[in-house]
């Protein structure tokens, strides 16, 4: 045979995945209906997929691979049973059908019944899809749906613990498939067509082969319980209900290693042609090599942690990890070993389908002691084997099988994937398979202690507490199931050419390998001396270990919990959400940030429009209305003396005031005297200052507004009428005097009683009501132009703005410049008489003007500087072209 | 020359399908004020018909026939064009088939909300709209109907009228004008280089423009349907627009309406300039890498969200980057991913949208933390919600793991295997922020304080929940039945061929 058989159709194998799948829908509406009839039709489902998958062995042994194929999502999913598939599917049928016997009774009290058996049946199909799909997407389709429909199993009992390992199950397989596809992914990118064939490796660059091994490993792995993904499986075989641990640990976690097999033997192997080099199988080496050693680490780490155990689940579950090690390590050392590996690839499916029937069966044996005694932890229990002889017995040959007794299952897988390492240390004398060995026996070692030490404590010795009447062995149809696993346990161990040669030798063949290391095996080593040694050898370091463990209590250490990669993988899980929580809150408090600014930046765009179309009503009131003629101009002198003069005369007024009130007492020493009348007139100086500041501004403001003929009429009438605040700006200096002396700031409070008088006195009002009183002469221009902009001008005047002003003022100025020249030009000479007697009025008047004079100097010093620097930037300009 | 083998075949049924529900939308505010009933039949048989005549184009459309329709000649150059080609049928067919499911859906859970005639008019205005932005057959077209559902759409957001809604409303006016202007000044560069033309695979542009204004055009089409594409750093409208709106619509607004951008996106990439100018340009790289980051940001950012409507919207985000991704490979098997992920995408969201209104309006759930025990008051809209998180996840057999597969050897065909990483890792973060939700629903205790209404049965009425089943199962079908003759696969397939000829 020179390639890989070819495929007879047949649906069969698609019936087989399909019928479960399809039955499982019925469940819930029977149960519902009545329990019995439920279970009758579960039990059948599941033996008539028992009797379809051997029905299928006739076809496989006649045509090596059977198959068929349905057009669904990505083209097609494809189903193809070969002798290799065959192995994995009896032994998941056979254990799943007595598991659904032993359930029945074992579930009586749980609730959920109906979900459990429909998942149950669900499972099934998809262990049965994963095993006999003809490619990867199909194979990937069932994977995820055997590990996400698990998932029922596992948080059956819905305690916290149940869905504390549910958690770490769930995340665990999301992350395996999540590996797997893309992986497969990858596949593609190595140029195979998601075929369950061998790739197109030769050309092929390195990195991206090992990438695409890691993930395909990594994500089967993680199902298989190998080190070190095995953190969840630990953790959630034992909360399940014990049919359901018996499914997980049995049959579930072998599609990982199914997985794992295919990748090493089937996708990263040589092209399947005429005469195969060994060159080709040199790169196969250092993937097997790889999965070798993973599965020495996983034996190894997986028997020591079982250990430690306290309840009899748990340890039963680590030693899945451990013999899922055995498993890859016969996988492993086929594929190093290449063309000849046909021993260590018939070692580890062989133990793939022992371990199926011997854990599935202390599984259910333990589980049967958990229903009758309600306690799991093995140093709690001790003398069954009087109250229950039957699951005692059952449970000593599955022991016996795990541990590799003679003439049971496990002695036959254990040995040929012993011989298989020998044999790879041989192919090139690697120092280090030469170390695998010897772990390889200390491992064995360690399950024959491990069992020991089960048997020992919950079969024999004294319990802690007494049993109540009802400990004995548990109904017939547990038993039964408990019975059929032995018995196919013993027949397996006594007569291994039935797989050896039915199965495994055609599948080699099948797939073109020599199959004749497998007759070797069972002519020469079955039974030999030299095997039977290394069981003694191994039992010999069980009970050592064994009576050392129990004398120093070794099994009760506890490794820091960092030590774990568990811990880790919990570190880095609440990492990445504490992170994204930090990111998220990070993000929107940046989007925050980003909407406050830009709404602050829209309403300081408006409040900026506002007051720049205040200005602009502002600036147009100043255009417009110009600056105060000369007649005004000369009234606003006029006015502005008056206003200072009254400011002097109230400052004056409130000295005299207080000095008359000081007088009148005689408590106050002179000097105490002295201080107050300082006091107020500072205070009184203060008050006016901030007065007269009011005051000329509400005259300017109308004066400009185009007023100043009103203003003009009647200001007499308001100055006097202002004179009412004198005695209140004296009548709050005494106040505050006395405050001041004592050192208190008074500030506020004078300020306070300014803004309260202005309120009060209104004088842009009083301007105005007094110029109402008087009938106007004749309308000035001013006046009609003012009278348009007043209303706007009442408004705008309270506010002023930064930079706004300073234009305006400029403006202002600059129009007033104009007029000035105007005026220089037109006014008499003679008008500058030198006045008889200098009054306040003209020295206020002569001040002010010579400030103007300065300002108006330097606007033209600063004019003329600007003509300038223009010339010159003309000349530079000019001169450069 | 570019081969013409495409049958054009001119045809009315085009024009019904974008004028039909518009006039529904006109009849709508009519009716309603006498007979809510009879307005509610008239609105259900227009957007059925307009579901019809989108589906009933799939047949023609697989044998290589093009229908057209000439609506309206606005200027003497520019014609208003209808033309249905693959790639419009299959989001036409998208658009009105989740379209019925929500209509079908509001009429029962907005049934007691206020203005219902507005709700309802702008509803099939936005459908209308968006059968016109589907079967446009050139940019102006393209343009108008483009900016009249994204303008349209604001009426709809709003619709609660609560100061949360208007303000998501106006965060989402904003950005859309922005970013439909830059569309517009793409439109009308396009339009000043290479005139007035069909939409036909190989694009508009001739390779003798100038790099620089390609580039600027580019640009320009990019960031402005980015904005509608939630392309990450123009996307903040979309979580704010989706929790404000009314449940119904965040299902079409997240489903298609996003979907829109990332159509233009496509339109733009494979029709406007062709595979060759920007094989040139190298401009595709960049938005390639703009659409990983956005998935990847968007997905951390959903983790970190409670509230479901919140999380759902950034989950959008992340799985529009995907399709903008796809589509920026530039390669074959990557853009029917991407095309395909559109119609995928649009019922897996809807289904998950609809089942959040549905958990809003009958157990008053709005954030992922109340979610405990939930599933077993109302097991029917869980077990839809499982489904279509599931598919968005990428699970097999569901459709999301039809377009990922897709996209997943497309970015192998396109050489760059890194952006695997963003593909698988950006279905892992939807795995971490979908996942929990589902977990607490089934296997959490509920809180005390709701003991005893958890006995309470508050499942929604038929009318809510058929739609929602209908949603998510459409999640599996357009899983198991992906390579059925006329599926959405077919389809992108079909439209991807044209581009890569």
């Amino acid at each position: 045979m020179t390639g890989i058989a070819d495929i007879a159709s047949h649906p069969l194998p698609v019936l087989l995945v399909l019928g479960p799948l399809l039955a499982a829908a019925a469940v819930r509406p029977l149960g519902r209906w009545s329990p019995r009839l439920r279970n009758a039709y579960v039990l059948g489902v599941s033996g008539t997929t028992l009797l379809g998958a051997a029905a299928l062995l006739p076809l496989v042994a006649a045509n090596h691979r059977v198959g068929a194929e349905i057009p669904a999502m990505i083209g097609r999913l494809t189903f193809v049973a070969d002798p290799f598939g065959m192995v994995f599917a009896l032994f998941a049928t056979f254990v799943w059908f007595c598991a659904t016997l032993y359930s029945f009774d074992y579930l009586k009290h749980h609730e959920h019944r109906d979900l459990y058996h429909s998942t149950s049946l669900v499972v099934l199909a998809s262990m049965l899809g994963v095993v006999l799909a003809g490619d990867l997407v199909t194979l990937y389709l069932f994977f995820e749906a055997l590990g996400l429909v698990a998932f029922l199993f596992v948080i059956h009992a819905r305690t916290a613990e149940a869905s504390r390992a549910s958690v770490t199950y769930l995340w665990m397989t999301v992350l395996g498939g999540f590996a797997l596809i893309g992986g497969i992914f990858l596949t593609q990118a190595l140029g195979g067509d998601a075929s369950l064939g061998p790739l197109p490796l030769s050309d092929s660059p390195e990195t991206l082969r090992w990438i695409t091994f890691g993930l395909l490993v990594g994500g089967f792995g993680v199902k298989a319980g190998m080190v070190p993904v095995h953190v969840w499986l630990p953790d959630a075989h034992p909360v399940a209900p014990a049919p359901a641990s018996a499914l997980l640990s049995g049959v579930m976690i072998k599609a990982g290693a199914y997985g794992i097999f295919r990748t090493v033997s089937a996708l990263f192997r040589p092209e399947v042609v005429a005469d195969v080099s060994e060159q080709l199988w040199h790169m196969t080496a250092s993937f097997g090599l790889t999965v070798l050693w993973l599965g020495i680490a996983t034996m190894a780490i997986g028997v020591v942690l079982a250990l430690g155990q306290h309840d009899a689940k748990r340890m039963l579950a680590y030693h899945s990890v451990s013999q899922m090690g055995f498993i890859l390590v016969g996988i492993g050392a086929a594929g190093y070993i290449g063309l000849e590996g046909a021993m260590g690839t018939a070692g580890g499916l062989f133990h793939a389908a022992n371990h199926a029937l011997f854990k599935s069966a202390l599984f259910l044996g333990i589980g049967a002691v958990v229903y009758r005694t309600g306690r799991s932890d093995m140093y709690e229990l001790g003398g069954l084997w009087r109250k229950m002889p039957w699951t005692f017995a059952f449970m000593l040959v599955a022991a016996a099988g795990i541990t590799g007794v003679p003439l049971f299952n496990g002695f036959v897988s254990k040995c040929l994937v012993h011989h298989a390492l020998e044999q790879a240390y041989e192919v090139q004398h690697l120092a280090s398979l030469d170390i695998a060995e010897k772990i390889y026996l200390v491992t064995c070692g360690g399950t024959a202690c491990s069992f020991i030490k089960l048997i020992g404590l919950v079969f024999f010795g004294k319990p802690e507490r007494e049993y109540g009447p009802e400990v004995a062995d548990p109904p017939p149809r547990m038993l039964v199931a408990l019975g059929i696993l032995a018995a196919a346990i013993v027949v397996l161990g006594v007569r291994p050419g039935l797989l050896l040669k039915g199965l495994l030798g055609p599948g080699l063949i099948a797939w073109a390998l020599p199959a004749d290391g497998l007759d070797y095996y069972l002519d020469v080593y079955f039974l030999s001396p030299a095997d039977l040694m290394s069981t003694v050898i191994a039992f010999a370091i069980g009970a050592v270990a064994y009576a050392i463990g129990m004398r120093f209590g070794l099994f009760h250490l506890r490794a820091p919990s960092w030590f774990g990669v568990h811990y880790w993988y919990r570190a880095f899980a609440n990492g990445f959400i504490d992170w994204s929580s930090w990111a998220g809150r990070a993000h929107r408090a940046y989007l925050d940030a980003v909407s406050r600014s830009v709404r602050n930046a829209l309403l300081g765009i408006r409040s900026l429009w506002h007051l720049l179309e205040r200005d602009i009503d502002h600036l147009a009131v100043v255009v417009a209305a110009g600056t105060p003629g000369i007649k005004g101009r000369h009234f606003v002198r006029t006015a502005h003396a008056a206003l200072d003069r009254e400011r002097e005369v109230t400052v004056r007024y409130a000295v005299t005031k207080a000095h008359t009130w000081l007088q009148k007492r005689d408590d106050f020493s002179a000097q105490r005297a002295h201080e107050t009348l300082e006091a107020v007139r500072d205070i009184a100086a203060h008050m006016t200052r901030r007065q007269h500041g009011q005051r000329t501004r509400a005259l300017a403001e109308m004066v400009r507004s185009g007023e100043v003929e009103a203003v003009r009429r009647g200001f007499e009438h308001a100055l006097h009428d202002i004179r009412v605040f004198r005695s209140e700006v004296a009548h709050t200096a005494l106040e505050l005097a006395e405050q001041r002396m004592c050192g208190l700031d008074v500030v506020d409070q004078m300020s306070a009683a300014v803004d309260r008088l202005s309120e009060e006195e209104r004088f842009d009002q009083r301007l105005r009501t007094a110029r109402h009183h008087l009938p106007p002469t004749h309308p000035g221009v001013h006046d009609s132009l003012g009278e348009g902009v007043t209303r706007a001008t009442g408004a705008l005047g309270r506010l002023r703005v930064r930079w706004f002003g300073r234009v305006e003022a400029f403006l202002r100025w600059g129009i007033e410049l104009v007029r000035l020249v105007i005026e220089a030009a037109t006014e008499e000479h003679s008008r500058w008489s030198v006045p008889q007697q200098i009054d306040p009025d003209t020295v206020l008047k002569t001040r002010r003007q010579i400030q103007r004079y300065a300002r108006d100097t330097s606007l033209g010093i600063a004019a003329i500087v600007v003509v300038f620097l223009l010339v010159m930037t003309a000349i530079v300009a000019g001169s450069g072209r | 020359m570019r081969a013409v083998d495409d049958s054009l075949m001119s045809s009315t049924a085009p024009v019904f399908a974008v004028l039909l529900p518009i006039a529904g939308a006109m009849l709508a505010p009519i009716l309603g004020r006498t007979s809510r009933s009879a307005r509610n039949v008239v609105l259900v048989v227009a957007c059925a018909v307009t579901a019809a005549l989108a589906f009933s184009f799939v047949p023609a459309t697989m044998t290589g026939e093009i229908r057209e329709a000439y609506l309206l000649r606005v200027t003497p150059q520019i014609w208003l064009h209808l033309r249905v080609d693959a790639l419009g049928v299959l989001f036409g067919a998208t658009v009105a088939g989740l379209w019925v499911l929500v209509l079908v859906y509001s009429l029962s859970h907005m049934a007691d909300s206020h203005r219902l005639n507005r709700f309802y008019a702008f509803l099939m205005l936005c459908l209308g709209c968006m059968m016109g932005v589907a079967y446009a057959g050139n940019l102006l077209t393209f343009l108008i109907f483009y900016e009249l559902f994204s303008i349209l759409t604001y009426p709809l957001i709003v619709h609660d009228e609560t100061p949360a809604a208007l303000a998501a409303g106006t965060k989402y006016i904003v950005y859309i004008l922005i970013g439909g202007s830059l569309v517009l000044v793409g439109v009308v560069f396009t339009y000043f280089v290479a005139g007035d033309q069909t939409l036909t695979a190989g694009g508009l542009l001739g390779s003798e423009t100038d790099v620089g204004v390609l580039r600027a055009i580019f640009w320009c089409f990019i960031a402005g349907f980015g904005v509608k594409a939630a392309i990450v750093p123009l996307h903040g409208w979309v979580p704010d627009a989706h929790p404000a709106a009314p449940a119904p619509f965040s299902a079409v607004l997240s489903g298609v309406m996003v979907a829109a951008g990332t159509f233009g996106i496509a339109r733009v990439v494979f029709q406007v300039f062709g595979i060759e100018i920007l094989t040139h340009l190298g401009v595709m790289p960049y938005v390639a890498a703009f659409a990983a980051f956005t998935v990847f940001f968007a997905a951390v950012l959903a983790v970190s969200e409670d509230g479901i409507k919140r999380r759902l919207a950034y989950s959008t985000i992340s799985q529009m980057g995907y399709v903008t991704l796809g589509i920026a490979l530039l390669g074959a098997g990557a853009a029917v991913g991407a095309l395909v992920h559109i119609t995928n995408h649009a019922f897996m969201k809807g289904a998950l949208f609809l089942c959040a209104g549905l958990l809003s309006k009958r157990a008053g759930i709005r954030s992922v933390s109340e979610m405990a025990g939930v599933a077993r008051r109302m097991p029917w809209t869980m077990a839809a919600f499982s489904l279509a998180s599931l598919g968005m996840i990428g699970t097999p057999p569901l459709a999301g793991f039809i377009s990922k597969w897709y996209l997943g050897l497309g970015i192998l065909d396109a050489g760059q295997p890194f952006y695997l990483a963003v593909l698988l890792g950006g279905s892992l973060i939807a795995a971490v922020y979908l996942l929990p939700i589902i977990y607490s629903a089934y296997f959490r205790e509920p809180p005390s304080s709701s003991a005893e209404r958890d006995d309470t049965e508050s499942e929604a009425p038929a009318g809510m929940l058929v739609p929602t089943i209908v949603a998510s199962l459409m999640t599996l079908a357009l899983g198991l039945a992906a390579t059925v003759p006329g599926s959405p696969l077919s389809l992108a397939q079909l439209a991807v061929d044209a581009f890569f000829r």
